[in-house]
């Protein structure tokens, strides 16, 4: 079950850690993917998948850079869309992060202060 | 995995795609290796960090099916999209198909009579007139077109409902597909995650 919410966490923030990253500097795929795959352990793979999805909803757009070596490479650059969708999902996700904390704090403080009856009370009120 | 192996693999998983679309999913690979290998590793790593060829491949067909069906609303955009998200998985196929076949047979039914409605107005314009209909010849033909004014009414309205439709089953599937089954774990323990998860959900 951990490892159920770590992945689904980790496929929903996916899309915010692009558009972050991209916020930031243009980028390629492979760069995208391996900084992510350093930060939060995600398959590679899957960046494709997402940079079409993102792609076909209009968060990004693609230029072709010329290489020194070998075949032009394919940047991606954020768009007005992206942008907006950036900023959307941020103040979403610092709400919730804020909320999860706000929960887990009190939960520590409980766990602390009293009894483990407590404590075991607490997990069924955060899941909602 | 090597590469070779890898990219075949992929290839095989996209064949339905336009040509022109498989061969550019193909090439973002391709550059993935490259740049992997330039970067100082093996090939089997590079497969390895990429993860199942075969499920990258049904998550960007099924990617590409929604793009087409956004771009070109017609049957064939629609059964293509519907059939792409269905191969993802993510769906409950059992609990949803009775309900499925039951709204897409309602929805069929309704488009027969439409139809009918249609062709018995045109009837009625046409051979009204001459058949002695009660009200003379102009009666008949208001009747005749008020009839096929109806049907093209609820052929529309079908219509919009059959693309709401469409549009609902994407929405849920890409929904549930985003949540539920990333391609994150390696291929061995998908098939028990996928159900594990789609029944506690």
């Amino acid at each position: 079950m951990t490892e159920t919410i770590e992945i689904q966490l980790k496929k929903g923030v996916l899309g915010l850690c692009v558009l972050a990253l991209l916020n930031r500097a243009d980028s390629y795929a492979y760069e995208i993917a391996s900084r992510l795959s350093d930060a939060i352990d995600m398959g590679e793979g899957t960046i494709y998948p997402l940079m079409r999805r993102m792609q076909s909803d209009g968060q990004v757009e693609t230029y072709l850079v010329e290489s020194s070596s070998g075949p032009s490479r394919k940047y991606y650059r954020l768009t007005d869309a992206g942008r907006t969708a950036l900023a959307a999902q941020t103040a979403e996700w610092s709400a919730f992060t804020q909320a999860v904390d706000a929960v887990l704090a009190s939960d520590a403080n409980t766990i602390q202060a009293s009894a483990p009856q407590a404590a075991e009370a607490q997990p069924e009120e955060t899941e909602q | 995995m090597t590469r070779a192996e890898f990219i075949a693999r992929l290839r095989s998983g996209l064949v339905g795609l336009p040509t022109a679309t498989a061969a550019d999913i193909v090439a973002d690979y391709e550059t993935h290796f490259a740049d992997g290998l330039a970067a100082g590793r093996t090939e089997a790593e590079v497969a390895a960090a990429l993860g199942d060829p075969g499920r990258l491949a049904r998550e960007l067909k099924a990617e590409a099916g929604i793009q087409r069906w956004r771009q070109e609303k017609n049957p064939s955009a629609a059964a293509a999209a519907v059939f792409a998200v269905l191969g993802l998985g993510a769906i409950d196929i059992l609990i949803l198909l009775p309900i499925l076949m039951g709204v897409v047979g309602t929805i069929f039914g309704f488009f027969i009579a439409a139809i009918a409605l249609f062709i018995s107005g045109g009837g009625v314009m046409v051979a009204g007139p001459f058949a002695g209909f009660p009200g003379g010849p102009f009666a008949a033909i208001l009747m005749g077109l008020g009839l096929m004014a109806g049907a093209v009414f609820i052929g529309a309205l079908l219509t919009i409902v059959t693309i709401w439709l469409v549009n609902g089953v994407v929405w849920y599937a890409r929904l549930h597909y985003r949540l539920l089954k990333p391609a994150l774990e390696p291929q061995s323990d998908t098939l028990s995650e996928g159900t594990s998860t789609g029944g506690s959900l």
